[in-house]
């Protein structure tokens, strides 16, 4: 669960086809897993609003971005 | 072309113009037998029947059931021994993967980012003044095959029997449908492969250079180095896999944009469309049309009994355009979201360089619209796509708006 003011990022993994778009747009916090899908690594390593880019930028709409409840990808 | 009901499944697949405008072959089999047994060869070049798949949802189960499906043995083209990794089978695949994934992951490739631009502004500057090109001879083959040579850290000297070899290999110039014939050629042409990547191997074992040859001598799975053979094995993937593929979809992705202004003019005005641009077109086009399987154990897709052993034929291009997976699947629309295409194929065995691929497709479009923002294909110019994997013989283009 995250904190008040905090980022929730979830990848859907069944919905990941491992395109590496996600590092394109916010390198650092996600990265690939040896099976090719979608992991965070560290949700503080890039910009906010890069994340969001993350997000939208996905092929799969694999992201899904929530802070205070509000949906932002 | 027009498909008579009866006809073969695979002949309508491999007919000659089939590459050209394959949504139409696609269709047919979606439409008629997405599951579909042939009396015809199958890609892998193999006589004898063939299952195809074309659906989207059994092309993705059977891309991620390797235990059904199997990669082992799929394809013939003048190996002695398995590829590796794409010929061996979980859980053996997975110490391979291990070690080459990190090769070829987003975060390598996109420190390779900067060097990549400054290569294809080098290739582009060959003939930007002349106002016209052979896209397909004067971009698309030289850039992808210059950087695979130079993450190789083999002489670019090498590259015309690089390409002469992936042509053996690949699309081996023989009457269609004769497979002795282009077994012999792919025998001959595999024997010199090893022999070359024998002396390649043998020098970096004396001397090591910064090339990725050299990393994978000195690389370790579960604490034993790799084995000559091993070593020979992946480097003979590489080299089919790493000289063709873009070219191929460079050469779609331009041909698709110098046809369709209102796009192309999308991606011009606003370059940071390119990562969508790569993806739609990836999958519109699916410059890999298919990639071929073995079926390992009986399963029934659809109401067609496949047995152990039976060639199969997957179908990438037709799943990418079926609607019950993409809407309106016929229509490029950079705005259409969930884009789950199979153009790199799935599961266990997906494209080891796809990271790679988007970088290089990516970075090309991106420079390529700055610099020459309108072109077209002139008329009249005769050219067409080779079956398999979709590349141009030619692709002439002229710049200009006029």
């Amino acid at each position: 669960m995250a904190l008040p003011g905090e980022m929730k990022i979830e990848i859907d993994r069944e919905l990941c086809m491992g395109s590496g778009n996600c590092s394109f747009w916010a390198e650092g916090v996600f990265d690939l897993d040896d099976d090719g899908i979608a992991v965070v690594l560290d949700p503080t390593a890039a910009p906010e609003d890069k994340i969001i880019l993350a997000g939208q930028g996905c092929p799969t709409q694999a992201i899904s971005i929530t802070k205070d409840g509000e949906k932002l990808a | 072309m027009d498909v008579q009901p009866d006809t073969d499944p695979a002949m309508v697949l491999f007919s000659p113009d089939a590459a050209d405008e394959p949504h139409k072959p696609y269709r047919h089999l979606l439409e008629q037998c997405p599951v579909a047994r042939s009396d015809n060869g199958s890609i892998s070049g193999a006589a004898g029947a063939s299952v195809l798949i074309s659906r989207f949802e059994d092309l993705n189960w059977a891309l991620k059931h390797p235990e059904f499906i199997s990669s082992e043995d799929a394809v013939a083209i003048g190996n002695d021994r398995p590829l590796i990794p794409l010929q061996i089978d979980p859980p053996e695949h997975a110490k391979y993967r291990r070690l080459l994934d990190p090769e070829f992951s987003p975060k390598k490739m996109a420190a390779l980012e900067p060097d990549f631009r400054v290569l294809v502004n080098q290739v582009i500057d060959q003939f930007l003044d002349r106002g016209e090109c052979d896209f397909h001879e004067d971009f698309a083959t030289p850039l992808p095959s210059t950087f695979f040579l130079r993450l190789t850290a083999l002489p670019l000297s090498d590259l015309p029997v690089f390409l002469q070899w992936r042509d053996n290999i690949i699309r081996p110039d023989v009457e269609p449908g004769d497979f002795d014939a282009a077994a012999e050629i792919r025998a001959a042409t595999g024997k010199e492969i090893y022999a070359y990547f024998e002396r390649a191997l043998d020098d970096r074992t004396a001397q090591r250079d910064h090339g990725l040859l050299s990393r994978l001598l000195d690389a370790e799975i579960e604490g034993h180095s790799l084995t000559r053979e091993e070593l020979l094995d992946i480097c003979y993937l590489l080299i089919i896999a790493g000289l063709d593929t873009v070219t191929a979809t460079l050469d779609c992705m331009i041909h698709f944009l110098a046809r369709h202004p209102d796009e192309r003019r999308r991606l011009v005005e606003d370059p940071t469309l390119s990562p969508v641009v790569v993806e739609e077109l990836m999958r519109f086009e699916t410059p890999v049309m298919v990639t071929a399987r073995t079926v390992k154990q009986d399963v029934t897709l659809g109401d067609v009994e496949l047995r152990a052993g039976d060639n199969v034929t997957l179908v990438l291009g037709a799943g990418n355009i079926d609607a019950e997976e993409f809407r309106e699947p016929e229509t490029v629309d950079f705005d259409r979201g969930r884009n789950r295409h199979l153009a790199f194929g799935a599961g266990p065995h997906r494209c080891l360089g796809s990271h790679l691929a988007r970088l290089e497709v990516r970075v090309a479009l991106e420079e390529w619209h700055r610099r020459i923002p309108d072109y077209r294909i002139p008329d009249g110019a005769e050219f067409h796509f080779s079956p398999g994997i979709r590349q141009t013989d030619t692709l002439p283009l002229v710049f200009g708006s006029g």
